[in-house]
C-alpha cells in the first residue's frame, strides 16, 4: 500500500483583476496507505483544491503531491475521485451497469472480469436490482451509490472523496456513511475524505486533519482518531473529541470573520 | 386520452380549412386568395401530370446534397471550435458577423460564383445549414461538463476515449438541435435560390405561378411546402427518438424554438 | 469587454480580411468578389451621396414596424396557446403548418395580395416574427413549473394574479430568447421582400447589384446586413441581460 504524500504544497491562483490569491500555503502531510484520512475545515479553506492536486487535476504552484516516490502530475485510475455533483459525474446516457463498467472498459478488461466486478460492487452498494436504470431515474442517494460502485469496480488504490454525501438528506446520509465505512473496512482502500461536518469526520475517520481558514490555508492539527468501535455519539470520548475540534473550527471561523 | 387529443388536432385542422374557405368567398377575392377546394384540385392535377414529382424531386435532391455537405463540415468545424480555444478565438468573430447575413441575401453571390445551375443551389443550402450547425456543435462540444471529463480521467480514460465516449455523447443533444434548425434553414435556402434563378423546384413553381397568374398553383406550392416541412420534421423527430433516445436524456428542455 | 478580448477579435477580423483580399482577383474574379478596400471606398461614397441613408432608413423602417407588430401579436397569441392543453392542441396545426413555410415562400402571395407597396413588407416581417414569438411564448407559458402555480394558489392568488405574477415571470426567459430569434427572422423577411419587390432597401441593394453589374454594391449590402444584424443582436442581448438577470438564473443559463 502506497502512502499519499504532500510536500510543501503551495497553490496560487491568478485573480481576475490581476495578481494572485494564495489558497494553500506550504502543506506537508502524509496519508498512510489503508487509512481513512479526513480533511476538515470551514468552507472556502481550500480542501477541494488539495484534493484536486492529489487527483492530478491541478498542479501545485510549488511543492508536489506523490504516491511514495512517484510524483502525481495527472489523473489516473489509481486515484479515483467521488464527486459531490453526482448529477454531472455520472454519464447520463449510460445505465447503472454501463456506468459501473466504464473504468473496466477503459482498462480493456475481459467481459468475464467486468461481469464479476460489476456484480460484486452493485451488490455491495445494494443496487443489483437497478442495473438497467438510467441516472435520471435514480434518487440522489442511489446516484451516489452508483458512483461509489463505479469507482470501486475499477479497483483504485486511493479514493478521493469531495463531500460526497453533503447534498443528501439526513437519513440517506446516515445510511450511506455507515455502509461506506463497512465498504472501506472490507476493501481496505486508502480514503482521502473532505468534509466540513465534524460529526461525520469522527464517525468515519482514522485520521483527521483540521485546516485553517483560507486564504493561505495550512494544516492546523492532525488528530489520530482511535475511538472505540462502533463509533457512537453517546460515547464520552467521542463527545470530548467533538468539542475539541469544534473549538478549533470556531477559532478559525472567528479569525476569518475578523479579517 | 390520446384519441381525444388527436380528434382536437383533426378538428382544428378542419376548422382552419373551413375558415380559409369561407373567408375566400366572403372577405377576400377568390382570384387572389384561392379557396381550398381549388387548391386541392390543382394539387391533384399536377400530381397526375408528373409536375409535382418533378419539382419536389428537384428541391429534395438539392436539399439532401447541400444538407449533408453542410452537416459534415459544420459538425467538423464546430467540433474543432469547441475543442480548441485558438480555433474559437479565430473563427468566432467572423462567424458571428456572417451569421447575420441571411441565406436569402447570399443567393445573388452564389449565382455569380457558380452560375445558374445546380452549383449555386448547393452553395446556398450549404451556407444555410453550416452556420447553425457550427454554432450548436461548438456549444455542445465546448460545454461538456468538466467534471464529467475528470470523472472519466479518474477511471483511466485516454484522450481518444474522452473524446468519443464523453464529449460526443454529451454534445449530441446540441448537435441534434443544430441539425433540426439547419433543416429549416435549408428549406429556406432552397426556396430562395429557386425563386430567384431556377427552372424547376418548389420555389420555382411558386414564383412561376405568380408570374403566369396561376394563383391556385401558387397556393398549391405553398401548401406543398408546408406539408413537406411538417413531414420531414416529424420524420426526423421520430428517427431521433427511436435511434438516439438515450443520448437525448442529458437535455431536458428545448429552449429556443425556431 | 477587456483589452485582450478586443485585441483577439481584431486579430481575427484582420485575418479574415486578409484572406478575403488574397482570394479576390486570384481564386475569385474581382467582378464577383471585389477587394476589401474598394468595397470600403464604395461604402464611403454611398454615405456621401446619401444613397446609403436611403437604403438603411427604408429597411430600418420596415423592420421596426414589422418586428414590433409581429412580436406583440405573437406574444398575445403565444400566451393564449400556451395557457391550456386545449388551446395548444387547437392552435398547433395551423402554427406547425405555417412555421414550416419559410417567409421567402410567402413573398409571391404577399405581392399578389398587397402589391409591391410598404404594407406587404410590413405584413411579411410581422408574419415571420409572429410565428417565432408564438412558439417561444407558448413554450415558456406551458413550461411554468406546476409547483409554482400550486404555491401561489396556496397563498390565495386568483387566476389573474397567478398569470401575471407566476406564469409571466416564469415564461420571461423563453420570451426573451424568442425576441432574439424573431429578430433574425425579421431580417430574413426584410431581405427577401426587398430583393423581390422593392425600389430601395438593403435587400434591393444586393439584388440590384447583379442587374447593374456592380459587385461593390452587393458587398456593401453584406457588410450592412452583418453589421446591423450583429449590432441589433448584441444590443438585444445586453438589454435582455439587464432585464432578466434574476429570471435567467431560474432556467440555469
Amino acid at each position: 500500500m502506497r502512502n499519499l504524500k504532500f510536500d510543501n504544497v503551495t497553490m496560487q491562483f491568478p485573480r481576475a483583476e490581476g495578481g494572485t490569491v494564495e489558497v494553500l500555503r506550504d502543506i506537508t502531510m502524509e496519508v498512510e496507505g489503508g487509512s481513512f484520512f479526513t480533511l476538515l475545515g470551514p468552507s472556502g479553506c481550500g480542501k477541494s483544491t488539495l484534493l484536486n492536486i492529489a487527483a492530478g487535476f491541478e498542479k501545485p504552484t510549488q511543492g508536489s503531491a506523490s504516491l511514495d516516490a512517484e510524483t502525481i502530475d495527472r489523473p489516473g485510475p489509481d486515484r479515483t475521485v467521488i464527486f459531490q455533483d453526482v448529477g454531472n459525474a455520472l454519464f447520463p446516457w449510460l445505465n447503472v451497469w454501463e456506468n459501473v463498467e466504464f473504468g473496466l472498459k477503459m482498462a480493456k478488461a475481459s467481459a468475464a472480469l467486468r461481469k464479476e466486478r460489476c456484480d460484486k460492487y452493485l451488490e455491495l452498494v445494494g443496487l443489483s436490482e437497478d442495473r438497467g436504470k438510467f441516472p435520471f431515474e435514480l434518487s440522489g442517494g442511489m446516484k451516489q451509490r452508483v458512483q461509489i460502485a463505479r469507482a470501486l469496480a475499477n479497483d483504485p488504490e486511493i479514493l478521493l472523496m469531495d463531500e460526497p454525501f453533503a447534498a443528501l438528506d439526513a437519513i440517506t446520509k446516515r445510511y450511506l456513511q455507515t455502509e461506506f465505512r463497512k465498504i472501506w473496512k472490507d476493501t481496505g482502500k486508502t480514503i482521502l475524505y473532505i468534509t466540513h461536518d465534524i460529526f461525520e469526520a469522527l464517525l468515519l475517520s482514522t485520521h483527521l486533519a483540521v485546516m485553517s481558514t483560507g486564504p493561505n490555508a495550512t494544516i492546523r492539527e492532525i488528530f489520530k482518531i482511535d475511538l472505540q468501535e462502533p463509533r457512537l455519539t453517546s460515547n464520552r470520548d467521542f463527545a470530548a473529541m467533538h468539542s475539541t475540534i469544534e473549538g478549533i473550527i470556531d477559532e478559525e471561523v472567528q479569525k476569518s470573520r475578523a479579517s | 386520452m390520446k384519441y381525444q387529443r388527436l380528434s382536437i388536432l383533426a378538428l382544428s385542422a378542419a376548422a382552419f380549412i373551413g375558415v380559409w374557405w369561407i373567408s375566400t368567398y366572403v372577405y377576400f377575392n377568390p382570384k387572389i386568395v384561392v379557396p381550398p377546394n381549388l387548391v386541392a384540385e390543382t394539387l391533384w392535377e399536377i400530381t397526375r401530370n408528373g409536375e409535382l414529382f418533378e419539382h419536389v424531386w428537384a428541391s429534395a435532391r438539392r436539399v439532401v446534397v447541400g444538407y449533408v455537405i453542410g452537416a459534415v463540415f459544420g459538425i467538423g468545424l464546430g467540433t474543432i471550435i469547441g475543442l480548441y480555444r485558438i480555433a474559437e478565438e479565430l473563427l468566432e468573430p467572423p462567424l458571428q458577423f456572417v451569421r447575420n447575413i441571411t441565406p436569402v441575401a447570399i443567393v445573388p453571390l452564389a449565382i455569380n460564383l457558380f452560375g445558374l445551375d445546380e452549383g449555386s443551389k448547393y452553395a446556398v443550402i450549404v451556407y444555410s445549414t453550416i452556420i447553425p450547425i457550427i454554432f450548436n456543435t461548438a456549444g455542445g462540444v465546448g460545454g461538456t461538463p468538466q467534471i464529467r471529463i475528470r470523472a472519466a480521467m479518474c477511471l483511466g480514460a485516454g484522450q481518444a476515449d474522452i473524446f468519443f465516449r464523453i464529449v460526443v455523447p454529451s454534445a449530441w443533444p446540441f448537435i441534434v438541435t443544430g441539425l433540426r434548425i439547419a433543416l429549416g434553414f435549408a428549406f429556406m435556402g432552397v426556396v430562395a435560390a429557386e425563386m430567384i434563378a431556377a427552372d424547376e423546384g418548389v420555389g420555382f413553381m411558386i414564383m412561376q405561378s405568380r408570374n403566369m397568374f396561376l394563383p391556385a398553383q401558387m397556393f398549391a406550392g405553398i401548401f406543398l411546402l408546408g406539408m413537406i416541412g411538417v413531414g420531414t420534421d416529424r420524420l426526423i423527430r421520430f428517427a431521433l427518438d427511436r435511434l438516439m433516445s438515450r443520448y437525448m436524456m442529458t437535455l431536458n428542455s428545448d429552449v429556443g424554438v425556431t | 469587454m477587456n483589452l485582450a478580448k478586443i485585441g483577439r477579435i481584431s486579430l481575427s477580423m484582420l485575418l479574415v480580411i486578409g484572406v478575403w483580399w488574397a482570394s479576390s482577383g486570384t481564386i475569385f474574379s474581382e467582378m464577383i468578389v471585389p477587394k476589401p478596400w474598394d468595397v470600403m471606398k464604395q461604402f464611403v461614397d454611398m454615405i456621401e451621396s446619401k444613397e446609403l441613408f436611403v437604403h438603411i432608413t427604408a429597411s430600418f423602417r420596415r423592420i421596426s414596424v414589422g418586428y414590433v407588430l409581429g412580436c406583440t401579436i405573437g406574444l398575445v397569441l403565444g400566451m393564449v396557446m400556451g395557457a391550456t392543453r386545449v388551446t395548444r392542441d387547437i392552435l398547433t396545426p395551423p402554427i406547425e403548418f405555417f412555421r414550416n413555410i419559410p417567409p421567402v415562400a410567402m413573398v409571391p402571395v404577399v405581392i399578389s395580395f398587397f402589391g409591391i407597396g410598404e404594407l406587404g413588407k410590413y405584413f411579411l416581417i410581422s408574419y415571420a416574427t409572429t410565428i417565432v414569438m408564438i412558439l417561444n411564448t407558448a413554450a415558456g407559458v406551458s413550461a411554468t413549473p406546476r409547483i409554482r402555480v400550486r404555491a401561489a394558489q396556496c397563498l390565495g392568488a386568483d387566476q389573474w394574479s397567478i398569470f401575471l405574477r407566476v406564469v409571466l415571470p416564469s415564461a420571461w426567459p423563453y420570451i426573451l430568447i424568442g425576441l432574439r430569434i424573431a429578430l433574425g427572422f425579421a431580417f430574413t423577411g426584410i431581405v427577401a421582400s426587398e430583393m423581390l419587390a422593392a425600389q430601395e432597401g438593403i435587400g434591393f441593394l444586393i439584388m440590384q447589384s447583379t442587374n447593374i453589374l456592380e459587385p461593390l454594391d452587393m458587398f456593401v449590402g453584406f457588410v450592412l446586413l452583418g453589421g446591423f444584424g450583429l449590432l441589433t443582436d448584441q444590443t438585444l442581448r445586453a438589454v435582455i441581460g439587464k432585464l432578466a438577470r434574476r429570471h435567467m438564473v431560474a432556467i440555469g443559463r
